[in-house]
């Protein structure tokens, strides 16, 4: 409660480090911001190309059945690893000033999550320009979802990025980890080709709700169903408690470890 | 906590884990568990002071004794082992300056990461704005990237955002060096505001001048307790004799280490003594010095004295042959190697003397009017019209060290004296 008191008698701090990361990460550039939009809207191209040209699949319109889900993906694998960093990257900072050390990884998975929300508004035009359209009570659904997935890469990013401060070499495992993580989670495929045995172990993986959630909204077009959304919202709250414990326990030595 | 104290600080130790063989990867940390040796350094041990709403203190001592654990323990960056911290207001720190600066971003902009680092709001930024930025006297670079400014720019911008956090108690470690001359003192000048405006100030210095300029309390700290407390003008005296001692010790165990080459001159007894590549000796060896010893006033031998203080220096020789038309010299070089006095006895004109029997000779400085620093003592016997009998170069050294901070090599005997215009009457 004090941390969350304290936490916004530094929301400018958060606020301001996310505007450095987002307006700093192009500066420089000539596109500068616009890379932003760029970015997804390239990657998309690549994988149209890829899955409509080069590799056919079964699934229709596969370059956006992908795409909805890659997009939410990327915000969370890059908010566990690189996120696992943020304490360590500003060691400067914690070792010679006071602040809630919350903020380091809430400002940096806030910017991601900043990122994601550009990407998906790309996404969005696209359905529309690709003639497949929204569904607006399904999109009413978008915002809860990605709140849910926000509290969970939080909840990681604590976890990971206080430990790292521990023992570095969680940040370089962590690229092996969320590697196995995305085949693990049906990012570039459907839940349906699991096998069923397989089922109850594969659905206590936190990020299968969330990304079939969002494929439900983007992708079909439908409110997801009531389980997905309550298991999505019980693992979200879990792991962000848990990580936020972790984080509460180990960030009295942050100082010394560093 | 008792009424009227701002920062009450009771019974806190602290100590790191030192590791002699740090490895900080899951490999090292599992494989070679045994070889993780650390050893616990207690850096506080059972450390008690107050200090009162509104004063001033300063945090004294050498390296390492753990004066700056103390300010990090009081920022809350770090957490004591055992005993209390309380402090009562919000608390800034003058420790990190730059923080979270982001060279491509304009200086306006990183006002504004800056100062939020330190807990301000937006709002209370955009209030203080216009003082930050006419305080660090950028008004027009302000709009330009930061990386385009010199490293004097960029630590006046820091400061600027610094100081002008307000805060109940305000910490401050090592940073007032920072710009020119001009800028020192402007925030010099900022610092007693805020000290009259009522906010208690906890410095850690190395410049005792700053903090007697500041501070109404010293605290020296030694090896994790506090050795001393009270006024600065009353500690600050102990604590520079004790360093000048720490030093001088430091110095003579150089020395032992240093390496001596003695080369015998071929024709006659002379003799070149070289250390370190550098001829410190020389001379025909007709009378040799065997040392030189430094007394004060009460006639105890040392090696530290006070700017301002008495002091006698001897030295004792041998004459292996007898010398005619002998002269005594004596010089005095700065550690850096300025020389800052030399004389001998030819040049006050003494009348010409003969060397027959060993004997002693003494030097007397009324006052020693030789600012800080480490100095280094040569005693010469001369013959003659100046052949080197022995030309001893070093062959002491003294440190001198004062309350004061005057500027320069030596203190000139002044007094001063002003008086304001008379009035003039009109009618």
């Amino acid at each position: 409660m004090q941390t969350i008191k304290e936490l916004y008698a530094y929301r400018t701090m958060i606020a301001s480090l996310v505007r450095r990361d987002l307006n700093g990460r192009y500066k420089g550039s000539i596109l500068g911001f616009f890379w932003t939009f760029l970015n997804p809207l390239l990657q998309l191209g690549v994988y149209t190309l890829v899955f409509s040209i080069i590799m056919n699949s079964d699934i229709e319109d596969f370059y956006l059945f992908l795409f909805v889900a890659l997009v939410p993906w990327i915000f969370f694998s890059t908010s566990v690893q690189a996120g696992a960093g943020c304490i360590r990257s500003q060691k400067d900072l914690v070792e010679k000033i006071y602040f809630p050390r919350e903020v380091l990884p809430l400002a940096f998975v806030t910017s991601q999550f900043i990122n994601m929300i550009l990407s998906l508004l790309v996404v969005l035009a696209v359905l529309l320009i690709s003639g497949k359209g929204w569904s607006l009570p399904a999109l009413c659904c978008l915002p809860f979802i990605m709140m849910i997935e926000y509290m969970m890469a939080l909840g990681i990013a604590m976890f990971v990025s206080a430990v790292t401060v521990y023992i570095r070499d969680l940040e370089y495992f962590l690229g092996i980890v969320m590697m196995a993580w995305q085949f693990l989670t049906p990012v570039m495929y459907s839940v349906d080709v699991v096998p069923e045995r397989l089922i109850p172990i594969f659905m206590l993986n936190p990020m299968t709700p969330v990304i079939v959630a969002y494929r439900d909204i983007l992708y079909y077009k439908k409110i997801p169903q009531a389980g997905t959304l309550l298991q999505a919202v019980l693992f979200g709250i879990l792991v962000l408690m848990v990580g936020a414990f972790v984080f509460s326990k180990l960030k009295r030595h942050f100082a010394e470890e560093m | 906590m008792e009424q009227g104290y701002a920062i009450e600080v009771s019974h806190v130790t602290k100590s790191f884990k030192v590791y002699l063989d740090k490895g900080n990867t899951l490999k090292e940390k599992v494989l070679f568990r045994n070889r993780r040796r650390y050893e616990h350094r207690k850096v506080l041990k059972d450390i008690s002071f107050q200090v009162k709403k509104g004063e001033a203190i300063g945090l004294i001592g050498h390296n390492g004794c753990g004066k700056s654990t103390t300010l990090k323990l009081l920022t809350k960056i770090m957490y004591p082992d055992s005993g209390t911290i309380s402090m009562q207001g919000r608390v800034s720190s003058l420790i990190e300056l730059g923080a979270g600066f982001h060279p491509d971003m304009s200086g306006r902009d990183n006002i504004y990461i800056n100062a939020s680092i330190f807990g301000l709001t937006k709002k209370e930024i955009n209030n203080r704005l216009n003082d930050i930025i006419a305080f660090s006297e950028l008004e027009d670079y302000i709009d330009n990237p930061v990386r385009t400014y010199s490293s004097g720019m960029y630590m006046r911008l820091a400061f600027a955002v610094a100081i002008n956090v307000d805060a109940d108690i305000l910490l401050i470690d090592e940073i007032l060096a920072v710009g020119d001359a001009n800028f020192q003192s402007k925030c010099f000048n900022k610092l007693r505001e805020i000290k009259r405006s009522g906010t208690t100030i906890v410095i850690v210095s190395h410049s005792l001048s700053q903090i007697e300029q500041i501070c109404e309390r010293s605290i020296w700290i030694h090896d994790g307790v506090i050795r001393e407390e009270g006024l600065p003008r009353d500690v600050h005296p102990v604590y520079l004799d004790y360093m000048g001692q720490s030093r001088m010790r430091m110095i003579e165990n150089q020395e032992n280490r240093e390496e001596e080459v003695v080369i015998p001159i071929q024709d006659g007894t002379g003799t070149e003594v070289w250390r370190n590549g550098e001829k410190i000796r020389w001379g025909n060896g007709q009378a040799r010095i065997l040392k030189a010893t430094a007394y004060g006033e009460d006639g105890e031998e040392k090696k530290i004295f006070r700017t301002g203080e008495h002091i006698v220096m001897k030295g004792f020789y041998e004459v292996l042959e007898p010398v005619e038309d002998a002269v005594f010299g004596i010089g005095v070089y700065r550690g850096d190697g300025l020389h800052c006095y030399g004389t001998n006895t030819r040049i006050e004109q003494f009348a010409p003397f003969d060397l027959n029997r060993s004997g002693e000779f003494t030097f007397v400085i009324d006052a020693l009017e030789l600012l800080p620093g480490e100095y280094d003592i040569n005693f010469t016997i001369e013959m003659g019209m100046g052949i080197p009998v022995d030309y001893y170069t070093k062959i002491m050294k003294i440190v001198v060290y004062s309350e004061w901070n005057e500027a320069g090599a030596c203190r000139i005997k002044h007094t001063w004296a002003w008086k304001a215009e008379e009035e003039h009457d009109e009618n």
